[in-house]
């Protein structure tokens, strides 16, 4: 039972992660049909540079906030410099290669000049597990689904009840046609890419303390977020969030009663039969154009 | 008329006989091997271990930057040309062919990963260069199938010695024998696995539990409950940093602290990252740069320093205190070698390995080297293991901590 209830405690905490950097996709592809495939470094950005500016003398109040608004920044000037340019035509692809090449590029630097160590992000909320029975778990691990319903809330609202959100599902709906009607669709991408790169630095910053800040934390983690936004149906919010919190305990149980190693190979096994099965992701619809 | 033309002919085969003999010669391996007066070097100076690359990139610089000030080596500077591999194997190659190939260095010095120490085998065979390796302790980097190793050497630990070391040390201090291998599951963790697992048998021991984990895995939960459910009290662990805190990290979630006895994959950065977690944790190592110093030691320390003011303040910032002292041995025992040699000549080099003597900070190396053993071409030996353990915040030698003693 300890065993159990540890599984769904980390599952959550990893869940959520995956979750909050799934709705990065989301909302990428859902204003450019694009989406910066290398966002897991701005998930590294979110703790690396709170690292940076604690070490600068920032107080972590100060230093977490400011962290995340940089790593958003930087994925807004990744949109405007290596998605635009790349994503005019129907069709183009070019922007796939061009933000591997960036991803590459920013986590080369900050390499060379953060260092390749993992780095400790001090909080208090990750000292002292809370223990129960056998099992346990840090109250900054707690953070991330409270965080996550927050964010997915905040979304929600936004979307539906913003001038800016109904712009941008506009422009998801239909790019020309919202030109038509005086939206600036670039600056509405723009802005998208500033709000996935809030959600996926935001949940970097949250999980830094437990898992440290390192250049490379975001590799995996921001491959697994692209996996469950596929799995969910990338157009579907509510999908991303249910498929990432449920990837992350099914691979808990996967660790705790199958294999350890075999676990990716497991959940990317999944994945290629879900989409078998469900070519539009578990949550998707199918698209249907007037012709 | 005739036999001037025969004459002519036989001026022009002779000629030409001369011309393919000289450009022979200038082709030939003993005219490759006048070479340059370097030392070569592939290491991660980006990449995840690009840390790796600087600690050692500090240890040889300043080790050069003394023997040169004393007058070089047989009258010229020594110096230090490094190349990127990134981590790569296929990257390490085409270091060593510029090494050897353009630079023409005399010798050539490796870095942290064994994969890629591993792949210069055969280009270094190719071009009869030197190698010598200061932290990738595989194995097979220095034990060649072909049991014909002629070129590779080492001033590291070695996996197979290492894991005896790390079982015996296990076995002392497990109150119930209930032992466990952790490992990541790399080239370098599974390689272990069959050396602990016959270092376990030799002595006497059987392993509770086997349990491995990814690269960039942030929870170990589930195999730190089934290691303790299955009873275990001591861990010989085989991981680096990154990986080595969050397992330290799922034991705290489960408030399970066994005794952990790790391979030297651990370092200061490790304790830097998880604070008190760290604390008596023990670390199999060649060197530690906070014990007693011999003045050598202590000079070699007081100079990278004066060297590198900005990044080497104390004892604590050497994050790799093993690789960085294995390093200054290794130079050391270069220059010495060349002495005995003579000449920058590499196969002379080579030769001249095997009858370097030299007392080092890690070990007295006497001799460093046995030709026709390549068992040997390994300098420090598992005699000269030292274990060590963290205790607030710093590495130290296990007889300075209170986990000296069986607790």
């Amino acid at each position: 039972m300890e065993a159990i209830i540890q599984y769904l405690l980390t599952g959550l905490s990893v869940g959520s992660v995956y979750a909050m950097v799934g709705l990065g996709f989301y909302v990428m592809w859902s204003a450019a049909k694009a989406v910066n495939f290398n966002f897991g470094d701005i998930f590294m950005l979110g703790a690396v540079l709170a690292v940076v500016l604690l070490d600068l003398g920032a107080p972590l109040l100060l230093a977490a906030p400011a962290a995340v608004l940089a790593a958003a920044m930087v994925a807004a000037a990744i949109e405007r410099g290596f998605v635009r340019p790349f994503n005019r035509e129907a069709n183009a692809i070019g922007w796939m290669l061009t933000t591997i090449a960036v991803g590459t590029m920013l986590e080369s630097a900050t390499t060379a000049l953060f260092s390749s160590n993992p780095r400790a992000l001090p909080s208090p909320l990750a000292e002292h597990p809370i223990r129960l029975g056998g099992a346990g778990i840090y109250p900054q691990e707690l953070l991330l689904p409270v965080a996550l319903v927050a964010v997915a809330f905040g979304l929600e609202f936004f979307y539906r009840r913003t001038l800016t959100g109904r712009a941008m599902r506009a422009v998801a709906y239909n790019r020309v046609a919202a030109g038509l009607v005086g939206i600036d669709a670039d600056r509405i991408t723009l802005l998208a890419f500033f709000i996935a790169g809030l959600l996926g630095a935001l949940a970097g910053l949250l999980i830094g303390p437990v898992i440290q800040a390192s250049s490379t934390m975001g590799a995996v983690i921001g491959l697994k977020g692209f996996l469950v936004a596929i799995i969910a149906g990338i157009a579907n919010a509510r999908g991303v969030l249910v498929c990432g919190v449920l990837y992350g305990v099914a691979e808990k149980f996967i660790e705790g009663y199958l294999s350890t190693a075999a676990r990716d190979a497991i959940g990317f096994t999944l994945m290629v039969l879900l989409l078998l099965l469900f070519p539009q992701g578990l949550f998707g619809k199918a698209e249907f154009k007037k012709v | 008329m005739g036999r001037r033309v025969r004459d002519c002919g036989r001026r022009a085969g002779l000629g030409g006989l001369l011309a393919l003999a000289a450009i022979f010669s200038a082709l030939s391996p003993a005219k490759a091997q006048r070479a340059e007066p370097c030392i070569g070097a592939s290491w991660e100076v980006t990449g995840p271990l690009a840390n790796q690359g600087l600690m050692l990139r500090i240890a040889v610089e300043t080790a050069l930057e003394k023997i040169n000030a004393a007058g070089g080596v047989l009258g010229r500077p020594l110096r230090l040309v490094v190349y990127d591999d990134v981590g790569e194997p296929a990257r390490a190659v085409d270091n060593a062919r510029r090494i050897g190939e353009r630079d023409n260095c005399v010798v050539m010095f490796g870095g942290a990963r064994t994969p890629n120490a591993i792949a210069l085998r055969e280009p270094l065979e190719e071009m009869g260069m030197p190698w010598i390796g200061p932290i990738s302790a595989g194995t097979t980097v220095i034990e060649h199938q072909n049991g014909r190793n002629q070129w590779m050497f080492r001033v590291s630990m070695k996996d197979r010695w290492v894991t005896g070391y790390l079982v015996d040390q296990a076995k002392q201090r497990s109150a119930s024998g209930r032992i466990a291998f952790v490992y990541e599951g790399t080239a370098w963790g599974q390689g272990a696995l069959p050396d602990v697992e016959a270092a376990a048998r030799r002595a006497g021991v059987t392993l509770a539990g086997r349990e491995t984990f990814n690269i960039g895995d942030q929870d170990m939960s589930a195999q730190m409950i089934r290691l303790r459910d299955a009873g275990v009290d001591t861990i010989i662990l085989w991981a680096v940093d990154r990986e080595s805190a969050n397992m330290v990290r799922s034991m705290d979630r489960i408030g399970w602290k066994p005794k952990i006895v790790s391979a030297w994959g651990v370092t200061t950065a490790f304790a830097r990252a998880i604070g008190p977690l760290a604390d008596g944790i023990m670390v199999a190592g060649t060197f530690n740069w906070n014990g007693q110093l011999s003045p050598e030691a202590q000079a070699a320390f007081d100079a990278m320093k004066a060297k590198y003011p900005d990044r080497i303040r104390s004892t604590a910032d050497l994050e790799q205190p093993s690789a960085m002292a294995n390093a200054w041995d290794a130079v050391h025992i270069i220059v010495e070698a060349l002495k005995l040699a003579g000449a920058y000549d590499r196969t002379k080099l080579r030769d001249a390995m095997f009858r370097v003597n030299y007392t080092g900070l890690v070990a007295d190396y006497r001799p460093a080297f046995i030709r026709d053993n390549q068992e040997r071409m390994d300098a420090v030996l598992a005699e000269h293991y030292k274990l060590q353990a963290f205790h607030n915040g710093m590495l130290l030698p296990i007889e300075a901590t209170p986990y000296g003693m069986r607790n």
